[in-house]
């Protein structure tokens, strides 16, 4: 089980390690750079919240013009979306995914080096708005004709940023689907993969499909504000619901694009910390690519309120989308269904997640009656749906992925108490600053606004939830205390301290440059079960002491 | 499938959506816009004519790449040579044709909805064809040094995957442009 | 030894369930406001059938989260594993076929609910076109008057109550939302040129009154402020405004806007604080009315035995703001109309 560490050095020179950082392309190295840097951007995107927060806990202007304040919510909702949490997620499946699959990187690694790459230059330019007259201001979902018409360069450049991450996006969905299809160890066929690789799967799946009609829509749109275009300004001819439906044909797959991977990280996290296996993998699996199909037929539920929308049908598909869902939490409880849990850190991210997310789901699915709709449509209630699906269930994804994947990544586990004070910092400061909005928005207060009446009623409810984004804010002060403490002397964490089956925990911690000396057999989807357990044990199945067909005929490059 | 190949079919597919989001510009506007929807007044009628013979040389040029292909496959470097850059040839060709039928409408990206859309879909091919003449480019060079056999050309069949796609893009936009009107 | 563990259990329970309990406290018991239209009540009810369902759902899995913590956490040293379940293919089809039947009842509610709700009448009470524009309204009126924007103020929309009101909603720019939270309903403006026809939202609403909107799809860099305000009154005094508006007379006053001058009054221990107030005469003013103590209280003016005003009442300590229509010169009195003993002096000069 365990493997010796080599430390081969190619060739005899000495490598400065900031040439070898920048030019790498080993996929774990991406993978720290990506999650590094959707850090530096959540904390940008953070900040602004913060902004938003405190300009809006009580009535009146206190220190944000209404132009600044449009800013903050379009800067913050595009940065965290497009250079959070989609890469801080991509980091970790291209750290992850080739060692869950026994492979030594990545299909692509020069490709998987440049998607990296074009990350912090795509955000540069975004934010670069502000240093050349204001950034974007019109939401992160830009709705025609408002970015068709707006001054200053703020807006081109945010189309460009977004132009260059889709890109980054598209090739390195291109990089997960090759490598998954194409470089799985032997003995690994496509249902003995682990559940993280299949939902990274449809997310690139879904990246790959979606993500050129946004770049489609953004091209047309810049034609539009730059070439005279008529493509959605109706004072020239154009249409501005084609906007939105190109825009959201894209951006209801990347809602779950969002989320696939987090529930990807629970699904490797709650069946470890239960010490039982994940209750229903192959329905799971059938869910998430149902998810994944059905992801493409309900985009215009965004859009119930524009009277240009076949209702019934986008109402019909959105509501089935939560049997898949369901289906997924009910697994997931069977999980820890007479598990022994084991409540370290990775664990409360994950519980956190399953309950975040369930809150989520319910007002998404409240969301998909049109009447309903029709009430809370672009008002807090919406506001309150996305932060407890997107912050709620991906970003607890995220953390839980960095409790659990951190001792493999440095060697180093990071530190528990500490763990546990960010987490139920994090926990109830998020409760209590999205939870009220869903009274606000039933209340009629609407988003994006930057100011509202002391008459209304809203205020009490404004400024819990201020407080609430702040203490968000001061768990991170734990979280970064402990990453930083446990880089310099943390306690080592050896190949497997979770006890985890799946391959990664197969190698060193971290892993050596090639990844693996040598492989398990693999005959399930648990391949490091046997070598802890035995063979012997009574929940080795008939089944996975079977080969199969493939366990003799797979090559490296062979048939897909 | 050479993992490669793979690569480069994904990517075809992501180019596919990136069309079909264009697409679907062209359809809503002509299917929203009053009036008739043609170039605007004043402007020349679109030229079936041109069209129909640039659609034939991008297509002769997906049989000369294919035969480029299966030279290769059989070991003639040859034959692969001269049918790439007949292919690039024809490619640069199609490019020329497009150029010059741009300069002959009379109407541009700015003159109404049709201009859009119109410009948007060919140009973006018109785009897409100058990629391929890239990658036609670079096999050919790549060809020329001795750097294929039959056993290694993954380069080639990736680019003539690419070079049919956008034949079959062609296809898409002459029918729905041209024809369909 | 079972009581200390059980109870010890409970105790986690409650511990875990109580800040849950509270921020569902906090957050006002999820309700919609009261509706004020027929199509508000529609969608009330069905929220309500929505709501209990998810209540439902909601307590059934987050209790089993929590009991899964409490139950099933492994005790320190043991190091055995539990039952290796893969699967069940039943219980998978079980739970996927309860879902499902959910769905297609909610489903089925939502669209009885939505032809309800989208239904036209023949003759509706009045018609008007809603211009919406960066960052202000226009209400143009079937019969002709127009309300032109005030600037400051939210320009106000008249309309008569219990009658179909169906408005025109028409975006002279960008795209815009006419949303009145109290009516339960929304729908946007967008400019589609020559492209499509203007969107239409039909409503009736129940009870007179003053209802404040504001538009709700974002427009750029004054979207705050795009304010506006119902005023929904009986068929006579409606016909009397519109007449009055078509005339060119200022209409009579409606209550609505922002206050030129504010009254503050406050109640505690069953006594006003103030004996009396001053105000302008002709002039629309505000009482800020804030009620100290869990005793209802409110202000009403009245001119001799009549009741020239009558504030909403405040039954627990709380604020309001009453928008009080112009008084003429003379002396007046407010009172509480539940403590007669309550009672100040009114004076109002020209």
């Amino acid at each position: 089980m365990a493997t010796t560490t080599l430390e081969p050095r190619a060739g005899t020179y000495q490598r400065s390690w900031v040439l070898d950082w920048l030019t790498t392309v080993d996929h774990k190295k991406i993978g720290i750079l990506y999650i590094v840097n959707s850090f530096l951007f959540f904390f940008a995107a953070g900040i602004l919240a913060l902004l938003i927060r405190s300009e809006l806990a009580i009535p009146g202007i206190q220190f944000l013009d209404q132009n600044t304040y449009n800013q903050a919510f379009t800067m913050h909702g595009t940065i965290m979306l497009f250079l959070f949490i989609i890469p801080a997620l991509s980091g970790f499946g291209n750290y992850i995914v080739p060692l869950q699959l026994g492979a030594p990187d990545m299909a692509f690694p020069r490709i998987n080096a440049l998607s990296f790459w074009l990350l912090p230059l795509g955000g540069l330019l975004i934010f670069s708005g502000y240093l050349f007259g204001g950034a974007a201001a019109e939401g992160w979902t830009g709705y025609a004709p408002l970015t068709n018409r707006s001054e200053g360069v703020g807006t081109d450049l945010w189309i460009i940023g977004l132009a260059l991450v889709g890109t980054a996006s598209i090739l390195g969905a291109v990089n997960f689907i090759a490598t998954i299809f194409k470089m799985r160890a032997p003995g690994m066929t496509l249902f003995r993969m682990p559940i993280f690789v299949w939902t990274m799967l449809v997310t690139a799946v879904l990246i790959l499909l979606a993500t050129p009609v946004l770049a489609a829509g953004l091209i047309a749109l810049f034609i539009d504000r730059n070439y005279g275009g008529s493509f959605f300004d109706p004072s020239v001819g154009g249409n501005p619901v084609l906007w939105q439906h190109i825009f959201w044909f894209f951006g209801h797959p990347e809602v779950y694009i969002v989320i696939l991977p987090a529930m990807g990280v629970v699904s490797e996290i709650l069946p470890v910390f239960s010490r039982k296996p994940l209750f229903g993998y192959r329905a799971f699996v059938f869910a998430t690519i149902a998810i994944g199909l059905l992801s493409f037929s309900v985009w215009a539920h965004h859009m119930f309120t524009t009277g240009s929308v076949l209702l019934p049908f986008f109402s019909f598909m959105t509501a089935l989308i939560a049997i898949p869902t369901g289906i997924k939490m009910f697994n997931w409880l069977a999980t820890l269904w007479r598990g022994k849990l084991i409540l370290a850190t990775p664990m409360l991210f994950a519980l956190g997640f399953l309950s975040m997310f369930l809150i989520g789901g319910i007002s998404g699915v409240m969301l998909a009656s049109p009447p309903i709709d029709f009430h809370v449509q672009d008002t807090y209630f919406v506001v309150a749906h996305l932060h407890y699906v997107f912050f709620g269930g991906s970003v607890f994804g995220v953390f839980a992925a960095m409790y659990y994947w951190f001792p493999k990544m440095t060697g180093r586990k990071l530190n528990e108490p500490l763990g546990k004070i960010h987490f139920w910092m994090h926990f109830i400061g998020f409760n209590l600053a999205f939870f009220p909005m869903h009274q606000l928005g039933l209340d009629g207060m609407p988003r994006r606004i930057s100011d509202y009446s002391p008459d209304a009623g809203w205020t009490l409810l404004n400024m819990v939830s201020t407080v609430g984004a702040f203490l968000v804010a001061a768990s991170i002060i734990p979280f970064l205390i402990n990453v930083i403490a446990t880089f310099i002397n943390g306690e080592p964490a050896g190949d497997n301290p979770w006890e985890g089956n799946t391959l990664e925990w197969a190698t060193t911690s971290p892993p050596p440059a090639y990844n693996f000396d040598r492989l398990p057999p693999i005959h399930s989807e648990r391949p490091l079960f046997f070598l802890t357990h035995g063979h012997g044990h009574a929940a080795v199945r008939p089944e996975d002491l079977e080969e199969t067909a493939e366990d003799d005929v797979e090559r490296r490059d062979g048939a897909v | 499938m050479p993992t490669a190949l793979l690569g480069m079919l994904l990517f075809i597919a992501s180019e596919v959506m990136f069309f079909s989001g264009l697409f679907a510009t062209y359809f809503n506007a002509r299917a929203t816009t009053p009036g008739a929807w043609g170039p605007p007044e004043g402007a020349h009628e679109l030229e079936l004519v041109l069209a129909g013979t640039l659609t034939a040389i991008l297509l002769a040029s997906s049989f000369t790449m294919q035969f480029g292909v299966w030279a290769v496959r059989r070991g003639d470097t040859g034959k692969l040579k001269m049918w790439t850059g007949i292919t690039l040839a024809l490619g640069v060709l199609f490019l020329l044709g497009q150029i010059y039928d741009y300069s002959q409408l009379g109407f541009g990206i700015a003159d109404g909805v049709f201009g859009t859309t119109f410009y948007t879909l060919t140009g973006f091919h018109g785009a897409h064809v100058f990629g391929g003449t890239v990658g036609l480019t670079i096999i050919l060079a790549r060809a020329m040094r001795g750097q294929f056999s039959a056993r290694n050309h993954v380069a080639v069949e990736a680019v003539s995957m690419y070079w049919h796609f956008v034949d079959v893009v062609w296809i898409a936009v002459f029918s729905t442009i041209y024809l369909l009107r | 030894m079972q009581p200390t563990v059980a109870s010890s259990r409970l105790r986690k329970i409650l511990r875990a369930g109580a800040p849950m309990f509270l921020i569902g406290l906090l957050a006002g018991c999820l309700l919609p406001p009261e509706p004020k239209t027929e199509v508000g009540k529609d969608v009330f009810n069905l929220y309500i059938v929505v709501l209990v369902l998810a209540g439902i759902v909601f307590v059934a899995v987050e209790g089993f989260i929590v009991y899964a913590i409490v139950r099933y956490r492994r005790k320190p040293g043991d190091d055995t594993l539990p039952e290796q379940h893969h699967g069940n293919t039943k219980v998978e089809i079980i739970w996927t076929l309860i879902p499902t039947v959910i769905v297609f009842i909610l489903f089925g509610f939502s669209m009885a609910t939505l032809s309800e709700i989208e239904a036209r009448s023949e003759n509706p009470g009045v018609v008007v076109q809603v211009d919406g524009f960066q960052w202000d309204w226009t209400f143009r009126y079937e019969d002709g008057p127009v309300i032109e924007p005030r600037g400051n103020e939210p320009p106000v929309l008249a309309v008569p109550v219990g009658e179909p009101v169906r408005l025109v909603l028409n975006s002279l720019d960008v795209n815009h939302a006419f949303y009145v939270p109290q009516f339960l309903i929304k729908r946007d403006l967008i400019d589609l040129g020559e492209n499509g026809p203007d969107n239409e939202l039909e409503f009736t609403i129940t009870e007179a009154g003053t209802y404040a909107g504001q538009c709700a799809e974002f427009c750029g860099e004054a979207h705050a402020d795009m304010k506006f305000v119902v005023e929904a009154m009986e068929r006579e005094a409606f016909d009397e405004y519109m007449a009055a508006l078509a005339s060119g007379e200022t209409p009579p006053p409606t209550g609505g806007g922002e206050c030129s001058t504010t009254i503050e009054i406050k109640a505690n221990n069953t006594q006003f604080d103030i004996g009396e107030f001053k105000v302008p005469a002709d002039t629309d003013f505000c009482i800020a009315f804030e009620n100290q103590e869990a005793v209802p209280h409110n202000v009403a003016i009245y001119d001799g035995g009549e009741a020239i005003f009558t504030g909403e009442f405040v039954n627990e300590p709380g604020s309001i703001t009453y928008n009080v229509p112009a008084l003429p010169a003379g002396e007046f009195r407010f009172i509480c109309d539940a403590h007669p003993a309550m009672v100040g002096d009114v004076t109002v000069t020209e």
